[in-house]
């Protein structure tokens, strides 16, 4: 490993700036959760910890805030949008690993690199302008008549479909997050030596048994990492969210109903608030969010770390 | 023999949905991309670059405050993040190579990229806006440089790692110091990979909303002044779109379209950069 | 020594995706209950032909054969022929041990499992049965279950055999079974390879000419695609026929 080079003054100073540079994050990260704990310490005060977390107020008028509403909201939309996004992101996955011929394989590649590269704001936009219309004509009416009628289910799909709702929210974000979570399947994937899969086919498997029994479990680890990724990234997401949601501060039994999240507040309230506690209250839902992803982010990293090292072995 | 039958009707199966799966994805690729390129090229006009905002009702109103807002903040925020980026890359992967320090500034970059950056808009209105008492572009510039940061960052790392080391130790037996070895050598060596790595952040960066909306803020009127509000595109595209005018709508179309035009062009670039340096993947 | 034809190579040629023309007019007999090695140096399509065997070449598109492979009295080159079925028939091992990621009982009973065997005491004893045969069993009865990975290279690749064996083939493919191995675990491996004739017949590529003067009866040697001579083993190796095996064997090229 190489040597600090102390003698050459220059050298020195380098190593001083460039040490500095990097420092940077780890002061952004600091600087986030303390900057963040102080401006919210009034609400923190006020409000407690676990008290704000489980109160369903959001009352600017009367000045009492809780961020059950808001945490209720990003959990509801981060879990559509996984529950869709996981699916069909391992599919395409399989699709472009084992399935594609070779001359698809990198165009199919690249698009899905480039749909991961459109900002969030085209999707939000896009779901307000396309898919509420479409949501609130078709699609919603006929999940009601259907789905809306199944005991249990049902009151899932209660209510006048609008298409500003938590329904739509999640979608969208699950059309974002899916070319995020299918590229990292696919690298994943590929790390599965051929050999491996190979011996599987000549033993007489066929080929999704090959995925299932050798690829999949070959790459569990990636995938998975992969997947609390894009969890962590569905958490922290504004803009797809915030034309679609509606930013009601309510908790409700139905998908069709407009909610908040922690983002779409923030988005909506932050340069309003004109109080105080109102806007520490704003501050107090980003340090928790800030935590939360944050959390999530490092878990991901580990397992994506773990799955890193066993293949380097 | 019926067994066999079954586990390829299975595997048959299985693979149609996997296929139908991308089928999927790629479907709203094309959704999306056509509907933006349909709407936004119908909106597209000279005004749309020449003219500044009217009020709505006004024919001929333009967006030529944001989009020049738009360049000036991603400008200064890549004349802060990359730098810092770079050099903070340089550390990783040649003084501190290898050590717990660079490993744990590598990781916390990695968790920071993906990290809600609505957040650091909040952090930057707490340190840049609340103190001074009104927003800014310079707000706007740190809140993208602090995104820009660890992507640069973690692929300068990545891309001097690939540097061989022997490459170092010629340079070395030269006699040459090791910040000329870094900057005469190595440097050159990962050039086309730390470009690609700072097209791909002013492409993240460009196309981030979130972390504007309380730091730069919005400005109705022509603005190049840094210690003001001042417009952006990503932002007049939310309040265009959230606003009931037609017009503004079809505004918000044409701006999303030049977006995603530019990013697309910079994702695509960086790739063929890529391509053409280190070959195929 | 058994001499029913097991498998007829007949005028076989290969194609390539990229239009390598990778195997030219083979034709040789593998003898049941024998031990049929192919040499040659490395790119003459050894390996390439092994992995005809049990359509290999399959699995990536834009490869072509020619010619037919007689086994069982039907062409397993033809169209129609059922990969599945074929390869649970035709079993193959690989240059380097390819354990699954699950247990060593599990490795064992995938292909039992594959083929519809449920019970729990039918699978232990086939289990047992295929490690018996591979001469691994002592070694790793204790730790049926856990992961394959935990055991040595060689005790992997022994592994690997007994999963190939637990689906009772008749034809066993080796692709340079012990290139990656010590040579106690390789010693292991051939004395397994000689034993398991007297049930199967073995096809195996080996880069070490000395492995397959041990452990075969047949040699073919190959070079350029094409299969310059086949012949008994003591033949090829004391008495070629032909110029460039003679000087293949007497290390005059390679």
């Amino acid at each position: 490993m190489p040597v600090l080079f102390k003698k050459n003054p220059i050298d020195v100073a380098f190593s001083i700036i460039t040490g500095l540079a990097s420092l940077s994050v780890l002061v952004f990260i600091i600087g986030i959760l303390y900057v963040l704990f102080t401006e919210s310490s009034p609400a923190i005060e006020k409000f407690g910890v676990m008290k704000f977390l489980t109160s369903t107020d959001w009352d600017p008028v009367r000045e009492s805030f809780g961020a059950a509403t808001s945490l209720y909201g990003t959990a509801v939309a981060t879990a559509i949008a996984l529950f869709i996004a996981i699916p069909v992101a391992i599919g395409i996955a399989v699709f472009i690993t084992e399935i594609s011929p070779d001359f698809l394989k990198s165009p199919i590649g690249i698009a899905i690199e480039l749909l991961a590269a459109i900002p969030s704001i085209i999707y939000g936009m896009w779901g307000l302008f396309v898919l509420v219309p479409i949501m609130a004509d078709y699609i919603e009416p006929a999940l009601q008549s259907t789905l809306g009628n199944v005991p249990l289910i049902g009151i899932l799909f209660e209510g006048t479909p609008m298409g500003i709702d938590l329904l739509t929210a999640g979608i969208i974000l699950s059309i974002m997050i899916i070319p995020f979570t299918a590229s990292i399947s696919r690298d994943a994937f590929n790390l599965t030596p051929e050999i491996v899969k190979e011996s599987a086919y000549a033993l007489g498997a066929t080929k999704w048994e090959v995925v299932k029994n050798v690829v999949i479990p070959y790459s569990k680890l990636g995938v998975f990492g992969g997947i609390v990724l894009s969890l962590g990234r569905a958490l922290g997401e504004t803009m797809a969210v915030a034309f679609v949601l509606g930013n009601n501060h309510q908790i409700t039994t139905s998908l069709l109903d407009a909610a908040a999240t922690i983002t779409v507040t923030l988005a909506n309230e932050f340069t309003e608030a004109d109080s105080d506690i109102y806007l520490a209250s704003l501050f107090y839902l980003a340090l928790i969010l800030f935590v939360l992803s944050f959390i999530t982010l490092a878990i991901a990293k580990f397992f994506l770390l773990k799955a890193e090292r066993k293949f380097s072995r | 023999m019926t067994r066999e039958r079954k586990r390829k009707i299975e595997s048959f199966i299985a693979l149609s949905l996997s296929t139908l799966a991308a089928l999927f994805g790629l479907f709203w690729l094309v959704f999306i991309l056509g509907d933006v390129l349909i709407e936004g090229i119908e909106a597209l006009s000279p005004a749309l670059f020449l003219n500044d905002p009217v009020p709505p009702g006004v024919a001929g109103g333009g967006l030529r405050n944001a989009f020049v807002g738009q360049l000036m903040i991603t400008f200064f925020a890549t004349l802060i993040g990359v730098p810092v980026g770079v050099l903070g890359g340089t550390f990783l992967a040649e003084y501190a190579r290898g050590s717990k320090v660079a490993r744990v500034i590598s990781v916390l970059s990695d968790i920071m990229v993906s990290v809600p950056s609505i957040v650091i808009g909040t952090f930057i209105y707490a340190i840049l806006v609340k103190p001074v008492g009104h927003f800014s572009g310079w707000a706007g510039s740190a809140a993208l440089a602090i995104i820009m940061i660890p992507v640069v960052l973690r692929t300068t790392e990545d891309m001097l790692s690939l540097v061989p080391w022997t490459l170092r130790e010629a340079a070395f037996a030269l006699g040459a110091p090791y910040y000329k070895v870094i900057i005469q050598v190595v440097y050159r060596g990962a050039a086309a990979g730390i470009l690609t790595g700072i097209l791909l952040s002013i492409a993240r960066v460009a196309g981030e909303t979130a972390p504007l909306l309380f730091t730069s803020f919005n400005n109705s009127y022509f603005s190049t002044n840094m210690n003001e509000p001042i417009a952006s595109l990503t932002v007049s595209i939310f309040q265009y779109a959230m606003g009931p005018y037609d017009s503004w709508h079809a505004q918000a179309w044409a701006a999303s379209l030049m977006i995603t035009v530019f990013i697309l062009m910079l994702t695509i670039l960086g790739r063929v950069i890529i391509r053409w340096r280190y070959g195929k993947r | 020594m058994n001499d029913t034809v097991e498998i007829e190579v007949k005028r076989l040629g290969f194609y390539y995706s990229g239009g390598t023309h990778a195997l030219k007019e083979i034709s040789l007999p593998a003898y049941k209950n024998n031990v049929i090695a192919l040499i040659g140096p490395s790119g003459c399509g050894k390996t390439t032909l092994l992995r005809c065997f049990n359509r290999m070449h399959d699995l990536y598109p834009g490869n072509r054969y020619e010619g037919e492979i007689i086994f069982k009295d039907r062409d397993i080159l033809s169209k129609d022929i059922d990969l599945i079925d074929l390869r649970s028939r035709i079993g193959m091992v690989f240059q380097k041990p390819t354990p699954f990621p699950m247990s060593i009982f599990d490795n064992i009973a995938y292909g039992l499992k594959l083929r519809g065997v449920k019970t729990r005491t039918e699978l232990s004893e086939h289990v047992e049965q295929a490690l018996r045969h591979a001469a691994l069993w002592d070694e790793v009865k204790d730790k049926l279950h856990s992961s394959a990975y935990a055991l040595s290279g060689g005790q992997q690749q022994r592994l690997v055999i007994a999963r190939a064996l637990a689906v009772k083939p008749e034809v066993l493919l080796f692709d340079e079974p012990t290139s990656a191995l010590d040579p106690i675990s390789t010693a292991k491996i051939e004395e397994l390879a000689v034993n398991l004739k007297r049930e199967i017949t073995i096809i195996i590529v080996t880069h070490n000419m000395q492995q397959a003067a041990r452990i075969s009866d047949w040699t073919g040697f190959l070079m350029l695609g094409e299969l310059i001579e086949f012949d008994r083993t003591d033949k090829i190796f004391t008495n070629p026929s032909q110029k460039l095996t003679e000087d293949y064997i007497t290390g005059r090229f390679g």
